[in-house]
């Protein structure tokens, strides 16, 4: 371990004993049967272009090179695997990341709708996380508004000349902000009984704010450690990777 | 490893039609999630529960455990609903705090009860599906349903792949125990990163192989899956759609004329 990562791992603890502590959460998937029905379809109506645009890409990238669609599949799994991972938190209790804008980093926005709505079907059916009716809500934060804002500052850093780290970490604590944001628009447009729609957001983000900052930072932390890893380790697999994100 | 995946293995309804199983958990959920009220929620919650745990034999205390999965965000968002803090106190209680109310209104209270209700009943929903119909026969009724194939096929690997990654990230993560990798926090979130970064790795060159094991196999772009057949029973398809007619008239009857 060289000098500058322990620097980083030494803020890393130091800002995560400033937010003390993590309650049991998961990323913030809106629970089942949570949104009226009217907004389901809404918001499963409003990520049909976006999976429409991400099936397209994918269907180019694969007639281009067959081979990459296990690679494609694999990296769905690592989402899905990532995801479900406790990550270590200062209390002991359990929390898991989102880990979308890894994904978004390593695989592109693009890739990433498609991998991300089979994930969140899958966990939905499998641990229980998110839900079927809720299931356009939660690709709408989680798979498309999460991942093209991380992709986007991750790009907007490196071109600015950013040191990469900053970048990545940057990139992936404002996407799972930016994701908390949307979803606690989604409630708020949809359940605002005594007061008005910004009451209603203003109150959702005081309530979710504890527990997913801190969640916010772990996040940016691990997935920098991540991409550190990956950059010393494996620059054949990232090319390999690569390859994703180069055929849009 | 995945607790509800291992389950519906051994659910007593695993072996019905996947077809009927699946229209059924979606229109109920519909009709719950349309009707917005608390005793259609309560009629659902008791049918699905019943008979996921009675029919399809799951453990009481396993299922209940699993109601409390989305807990944590339940009593979030309903405290959001439900608590104001404003300058004028509201109809049901206020606890002042300096010039500010801590209060709530009865229309929210009632207004969170409900939706509470509608939540729970729409998990139970849910979770009869997942607790009895395994991934690869979901999966089957979508072929059906004629979702995109492409979108099936990933589906299919992905679930496969799963199952590696989370074996591999078990056996990482013990042997990272093994070596006090998890001693305090900051150990403990280097390790966490070191296992995502060879995990992936791992994941690449797992893939590559897979590639190459399936190419051998003479692969041509389509997975070609040998499905159990299990055909629908009359008895059952009357049955549900027996059920299905009843709660929607209960739905509409409890939406316009109550």
């Amino acid at each position: 371990m060289s000098k500058r990562q322990k620097k980083i791992i030494t803020a890393a603890v130091v800002l995560a004993l400033m937010f003390g502590i993590v309650p049991n959460v998961s990323a913030m998937h809106i629970m089942e049967g949570y949104l009226p029905g009217g907004f389901c379809i809404a918001w499963g109506v409003l990520c049909i272009p976006f999976l429409a645009a991400g099936l397209f890409s994918i269907q180019k990238t694969i007639r281009r090179n067959r081979k990459l669609i296990t690679l494609l599949a694999m990296s769905g799994a690592f989402i899905f695997v990532i995801s479900s991972l406790k990550i270590p938190s200062v209390t002991g209790s359990c929390s898991h990341m989102t880990g979308t804008g890894l994904g978004a980093i390593l695989f592109g926005p693009c890739a990433v709708s498609i991998l991300g709505i089979i994930v969140l079907l899958f966990q939905a059916i499998l641990l229980a996380h998110g839900g079927l009716t809720t299931l356009g809500a939660n690709v709408f934060s989680m798979a498309i508004a999460g991942p093209f804002v991380s992709w986007g500052i991750y790009r907007l850093c490196s071109k600015a000349g950013v040191n990469k780290r900053v970048c990545v970490f940057l990139a992936a604590m404002i996407g799972d902000l930016f994701t908390y944001c949307v979803t606690a628009v989604q409630m708020a447009l949809a359940h605002h009984a005594d007061t008005t729609v910004a009451g209603a957001l203003g109150k959702f983000l005081v309530v979710f704010a504890p527990t997913q900052l801190p969640l916010a930072v772990i996040e940016g932390i691990i997935t920098v450690v991540i991409v550190m890893g990956l950059e010393s380790y494996a620059k054949p697999e990232l090319r390999a990777v690569g390859f994703i994100k180069e055929a849009k | 490893m995945i607790t509800i995946d291992k389950l519906c293995y051994h659910s007593g309804l695993r072996y019905e039609n996947a077809g009927e199983k699946f229209a059924f958990a979606v229109v109920t959920l519909m009709i719950c999630v349309m009707s917005r009220s608390m005793a259609v929620a309560a009629v659902v919650l008791a049918v699905m529960g019943g008979l996921t745990v009675w029919k399809g034999k799951i453990p009481l205390i396993r299922y209940l455990r699993f109601l409390t999965v989305p807990l944590a965000f339940l009593v979030l968002s309903t405290a959001a609903i439900m608590f104001n803090i404003s300058k004028t106190p509201l109809d049901l209680f206020a606890v002042s705090l300096g010039e500010w109310y801590l209060t709530a209104g009865s229309h929210s209270f009632f207004y969170a009860l409900q939706l509470i209700f509608t939540a729970l009943a729409a998990v139970s929903c849910l979770y009869f599906l997942s607790f009895t119909t395994p991934m690869p026969d979901i999966l089957e009724v979508l072929r059906k349903l004629h979702c995109p194939k492409l979108l099936i096929e990933m589906m299919l690997l992905i679930y496969r792949f799963i199952f590696i990654l989370l074996d591999t990230a078990s056996a990482i993560s013990t042997s990272q125990d093994c070596r006090l990798g998890n001693r305090n926090y900051r150990t403990a979130l280097r390790s966490f990163g070191m296992l995502g970064s060879v995990l992936m790795i791992r994941a690449v060159n797992r893939s590559n192989r897979l590639y190459d094991a399936m190419e051998t196999r003479c692969y041509d772009g389509t997975i070609r899956v040998l499905s159990e057949s299990h055909p629908p029973k009359r008895k059952v398809v009357a049955l549900i759609i027996g059920f299905e007619l009843l709660l929607f008239a209960f739905a509409l009857w409890r939406r316009f004329f109550s």
